[in-house]
């Protein structure tokens, strides 16, 4: 019963933070409209540039159109997610720590992982949502998709676990600053390997797949899953991977975040 | 021209720490942009072992790499963020520091922002144009590299810089009435990315769209060089690309002397 109470007292802040985050967007009403147009136009492009390839070739490497869209769109819901929720561990990696503005979250009276999520509630992240429901609605009938129930349950699952890659390989990088105080560059440079993930793992050589498959597993948030759910295979294998890497990664990450605080020293002065 | 060298030198020397101090941000920074060359390299190659065609409208398989890999390199050179630099010292008020001072205010952008780059010159040109060549030359099994072809490059290259950095100041003057630049500078930035061929050779789109931005500035900041780059402009279109950079440099600059004689009457620095 205490875990329910205690996740109860999370959702209510939770709601409160966003609450707040909402009003400092509405200052910058017509700002933020631009930037969502603007990300939303950027997938366009992807889309437009995806669809001339296709003019010219009947399937990519053994994939349809509407299969590399379904990968595509896969791709981009687990990523939106945890842009939605974590958005605040950028800010960790590039300045929170060096300024020393994170003494504030030591003093609250929840987990100083969850003070600084809940901080941000990133709306840029909708127009990724937005795009990637979109995609999958519009390749969904075109690919030979089985609905049942346990293929819903086991989308849930690689969406959730998916997001859990994300999660963690950004609060292992963003942690480095702890002790570096700085350490945005490195998280992205690793977060930009997720653009491989839009793509089929079989395209890259052997080098670079095992490198996105085992190492940095991005190929597990959207190409092994969503492969299962348009062309079969081993759900083992493709969603379980899922599991076992969202599990791993978000247990490091956490690891290495508590490490990190009890290292934390504040900027002087 | 002596004299606006020793009077904006200082400039370009702060711009050289400033960038020194950012080095290894920068590494970081650019390899995971180089990421996404190799995703599109990766991509092209299955493409065209998917399609069984030598040619994919016009590009044959190295010169797609070349493409991804050249226009990775322009793009970047080519960079300005002369919109974001003008937008935050609008934003914050340091304008006016600059205001009182007996110097060009675009000029000392200009040299300051040259220092800069000295930094991604040094780190990205070279390993860069010596991987394209290298892989030019196992594919082809001949040295592809043309030193007057490079030196056509490298002065598109330059003209495209001047015209992206004034292109940029201009759109940096809207912060005179926005104030807030973050979401058009995001707009801006994939506009510009998609219409001057960064993302797509416009040789792609269909033939009605292309002719128009080829005509449009946009394609004298990354399409013309790149074109030049890797062979796929005859003399005639070359003459005709450089005309129309001078033109369209000529132009923003023009541009930007009308916006900043209009925008300095209406400064209004917020707080103080």
């Amino acid at each position: 019963m205490r875990i329910f109470k205690k996740l109860h007292r999370a959702f209510k802040l939770h709601r409160i933070f966003i609450k707040q985050d909402l009003k400092r967007l509405m200052e910058y009403k017509i700002d933020f409209m631009t930037g969502a147009v603007g990300l939303l136009l950027a997938q366009g492009v992807n889309i437009f540039f995806i669809s001339i390839i296709f003019s010219q070739i009947p399937a990519l490497d053994g994939w349809t159109f509407e299969q590399i869209l379904f990968i595509y769109g896969f791709a981009l819901l687990p990523k939106a997610i945890d842009h939605l929720f974590t958005d605040n561990l950028w800010s960790v990696a590039y300045f929170i720590i060096r300024k020393g503005d994170f003494d504030k979250y030591l003093t609250r009276p929840v987990s100083t992982l969850f003070a600084v999520t809940v901080e941000k509630f990133q709306v840029d992240a909708f127009g990724e949502l937005f795009v990637g429901i979109l995609l999958l609605g519009i390749s969904v009938p075109s690919v030979s998709l089985n609905v049942s129930v346990l293929n819903v349950f086991l989308f849930i699952i690689s969406m959730l676990f998916a997001t859990l890659i994300y999660t963690g390989i950004k609060l292992i990088t963003a942690s480095i600053s702890f002790w570096t105080k700085k350490s945005g560059h490195i998280t992205y440079m690793f977060y930009m390997v997720n653009e491989f993930s839009k793509y089929p793992t079989t395209i890259y050589n052997k080098v670079v797949g095992a490198i996105v498959t085992y190492i940095i597993p991005f190929a597990f948030t959207a190409f092994f899953p969503a492969s299962y759910f348009v062309a079969g295979g081993n759900p083992w294998y493709n969603i379980g991977g899922t599991v076992i890497a969202g599990t791993v990664l978000m247990i490091a990450g956490i690891l290495v975040w508590n490490k990190g605080v009890n290292a934390y020293e504040s900027a002087g002065s | 021209m002596r004299r606006i060298f020793k009077i904006y030198k200082p400039f370009t020397h702060a711009g050289v720490m400033l960038a020194a101090q950012y080095r290894v941000n920068f590494i970081f920074f650019i390899l995971g942009d180089v990421l996404m060359c190799f995703i599109n390299y990766f991509l092209w190659k299955a493409v065209f072992s998917s399609g069984g065609a030598q040619t994919f409208m016009g590009f044959s398989e190295t010169d797609m790499v070349s493409y991804i890999f050249i226009s990775f390199l322009t793009s970047t050179l080519a960079y300005s963020d002369g919109s974001y630099a003008v937008g935050e010292e609008i934003k914050d008020g340091s304008i006016a520091m600059r205001m009182i001072k007996p110097i060009r205010f675009d000029l000392a952008f200009l040299f300051q922002e040259l220092g800069e780059r000295t930094m991604s010159i040094s780190i990205v040109f070279l390993p860069l144009m010596v991987g394209v060549e290298i892989f030019r030359f196992v594919v082809t099994g001949a040295v592809q590299f043309n030193i007057f072809r490079f030196l056509l490059y490298l002065l598109s290259l330059v003209l495209a810089y001047l015209i992206n950095f004034y292109v940029n100041v201009c759109y940096g003057y809207s912060a005179f009435v926005l104030k807030n630049l973050w979401g058009s500078n995001l707009l801006k930035n994939i506009i510009i990315g998609f219409l001057s061929g960064a993302t797509i050779p416009l040789a792609f789109l269909p033939p009605v769209l292309s002719a128009v931005l080829n005509f449009l500035p946009f394609a004298s900041l990354t399409y013309t060089p790149v074109m030049i780059y890797i062979g796929m402009y005859g003399p005639v279109q070359i003459l005709t690309s450089f005309g129309l950079q001078i033109v369209w440099l000529i132009f923003f600059i023009f541009l930007q002397q009308v916006i900043w004689n209009a925008c300095v009457k209406r400064l209004s620095v917020q707080g103080g």
